[in-house]
């Protein structure tokens, strides 16, 4: 059975004077979908959040949430709550005040929304804090009070907008795993900003790059990570073997690149391509083999030579930096350090046809 | 702190006790400074200054108030600051003359009393605005409005911009607005907005001698016209009853709203 769509942006943009900060937007969120919105800073992606949120008005476009179009309505009014960057919390209320504010203010009984503090104040593992004030909590603490404030009004949808980013590493990783479980306790779709990948890997059944004011492109994080379609995506993931060429000829299985002064070959997966085509390829520095090599030129397949100019120890890999004749430079990343590689020296760049992504744009 | 706060106020203190010698005073441990104030109309004036500078305050708070939170809100940031300069204006002319200036505007042929007939809302002038208790309070909120407002809207002003983001995604309406957010997050500038204004209101003689009437006496007219008469004792009771009625007031403002929890820093 097909998900049903919590949210369908359609065609929005929004622009600052002559900016684009979100340029023609199309995203489709599913129910139950933990969704993260990954990119550079100033790429559109808050704007993003906050179009789908009510706190901005995008210039054209539309937003539907659970069916319905939510364009002219305010953040009160869409089924969405929001978890701000930084610690948004009401410095002169409690924790427990915090938490059920947002209750308070449609007239609830005062012994309900109790009951629901409590219980939301369990799920998010704020167990008897109820009488501490903001200041008192750690930065940790502060977003989960966040979370609970904006999870109680049981809104179809919550929103968060760079929720870990003023935490130290550690804490955001434990944080990440939590969000993660508590998106699938409470089911709902949780769209998530963030321009680190580790978060948004860790968190993300789909992700979607964006940049630009443009998306860019969605998938899995496994899709995303293993294999870019774009070039932009595979660079903002830190790749940092990326070669240019030019196609030189191709069949259904494989794809002969020509990069100045060598050949490579990759893999053909149905790329859209055709001969003379420039093009851009990557692959992960952990995907090749490192030989030492006496000859000035290899006639084994999928190899290039190189001269080693950087070796360093990194504790768990040893990273080579590789130049090759085209002036480029590759980097290698080897579990085990290969011992009788040395500074300057000739080595074999080795890779299984299947590592190289082709990027078509 | 010691010699420009401390030792003053002690000396307030010692001189209020000294007995009163034609031009200046002599060492004494006397009460006659303090009967002389408390049995003649002298207590009945402060008390009633008292009053009229809370009414002061109030009238101060819900005017000043919402201009402050109207900047706060309303005005872009970068024009905020300027905004506020323009209440610094009036203090760049002497308070004298600000004053001063207060009478013909208020006066029974003034400009408030003519604008009125001529837009016939009233039949015959208003004579309360001068020479009387309400010239007064009118001419302290003239003069202190301002303090109230920048107390307040610096207080405002550390109220980070992302709680009105979540109020809006919780729908806070304007009422709850101003009574959970803006109430207590600028409760420290009201308070010292209101110490300053009643403060002021019962110690500073300039406003009664040029606005009040015989029944607007305040503690700082009392101590000037003691001065004047060059009984210094008594002027130094007078300033040392408001200064321990100020620390009594404040003491009862601690017992009754904690004004430890009240100026908590917001963090």
């Amino acid at each position: 059975m097909k998900k049903s769509n919590a949210i369908e942006v359609k065609n929005l943009i929004k622009t600052y004077g002559d900016v684009y900060a979100l340029n023609d937007v199309d995203l489709n969120i599913s129910d139950g979908e933990y969704f993260v919105l990954l990119g550079p800073s100033g790429g559109g992606k808050t704007t993003l959040l906050r179009s789908i949120g009510g706190f901005i008005r995008p210039d054209s476009g539309s937003v539907v949430i659970k069916g319905k179009n939510v364009n002219n309505l305010p953040p009160d009014k869409r089924p969405t709550s929001m978890v701000f960057q930084g610690f948004a919390l009401f410095p002169h209320m409690d924790v427990a005040q915090n938490i059920g504010y947002g209750l308070k203010l449609q007239s609830i009984e005062k012994n309900i929304i109790d009951e629901k503090v409590n219980k939301m104040m369990d799920l998010v593992g704020l167990t008897g804090l109820h009488k501490r004030k903001p200041h008192e909590l750690s930065g940790g603490q502060q977003q989960r009070v966040q979370l609970a404030r904006a999870l109680i009004l049981e809104n179809d949808v919550l929103l968060l907008d760079e929720p870990l980013s003023a935490l130290d590493a550690q804490l955001r990783k434990d944080m990440c795993i939590e969000l993660k479980r508590l998106q699938k306790t409470v089911g709902i779709s949780f769209v998530h900003v963030t321009h680190n990948q580790e978060e948004a890997m860790s968190v993300a059944d789909r992700i979607a790059i964006i940049a630009d004011g443009k998306m860019i492109e969605e998938g899995t994080p496994q899709e995303i990570y293993n294999k870019p379609k774009k070039q932009f995506t595979a660079e903002f993931l830190g790749e940092k073997n990326i070669l240019i060429g030019k196609i030189h000829n191709l069949n259904k299985s494989k794809i002969v690149l020509d990069i100045s002064n060598d050949k490579i070959e990759i893999a053909n997966n149905n790329y859209d391509v055709s001969k003379n085509q420039e093009v851009s390829v990557s692959i992960k520095s952990e995907s090749i083999q490192i030989k030492k090599n006496v000859k000035s030129k290899t006639n084994e397949k999928n190899s290039i030579v190189g001269k080693v100019t950087e070796i360093t120890f990194l504790g768990q890999f040893v990273r080579y930096l590789v130049l090759l004749s085209n002036d480029e430079e590759i980097q290698v990343r080897s579990s085990e350090g290969v011992d009788n590689i040395k500074l300057n020296d000739q080595v074999i760049l080795n890779w299984k046809l299947d590592d190289f992504i082709l990027h078509n744009e | 702190m010691i010699i420009f706060f401390v030792l003053p106020l002690l000396l307030t203190v010692v001189w209020s006790v000294f007995e009163r010698t034609m031009f200046w005073m002599e060492p004494a441990f006397t009460f006659f400074s303090y009967e002389n104030f408390f049995f003649s109309s002298r207590l009945e004036n402060f008390l009633s200054s008292m009053f009229h500078s809370s009414i002061s305050v109030v009238c101060a708070f819900f005017i000043g108030f919402p201009i402050a939170i109207f900047i706060r809100r309303r005005v872009r940031k970068v024009a905020q600051h300027r905004v506020m300069l323009l209440f610094i204006l009036p203090f760049m002319v002497s308070e004298i003359i600000r004053i001063f200036a207060l009478r013909p505007i208020l006066s029974r042929n003034g400009v408030v009393n003519s604008f009125l007939m001529d837009m016939n809302l009233i039949d015959s002038p208003f004579s309360i605005f001068v020479f009387t208790p309400t010239g007064v309070v009118i001419g302290e909120i003239v003069s202190f409005l301002p303090f109230m407002i920048f107390s307040t809207f610096l207080a405002l002003e550390a109220i980070p911009n992302y709680i009105f983001e979540v109020c809006a995604d919780l729908g806070v309406n304007r009422r709850r607005m101003f009574k959970d957010i803006f109430l207590p997050l600028a409760a420290p500038g009201l308070f010292a907005g209101s110490v300053f204004i009643f403060v002021n209101g019962i110690g500073i003689a300039l406003i009664p001698t040029i606005l009040g009437g015989p029944g607007s006496v305040n503690a700082g007219l009392i101590a000037t016209q003691a001065i004047i008469a060059l009984d210094f004792p008594l002027a130094m009771a007078v300033s040392a009853i408001m200064m321990f009625t100020l620390m009594g007031l404040l003491y009862l403002g601690h017992r009754l709203f904690n004004l430890t929890k009240l100026l908590e820093p917001i963090s």
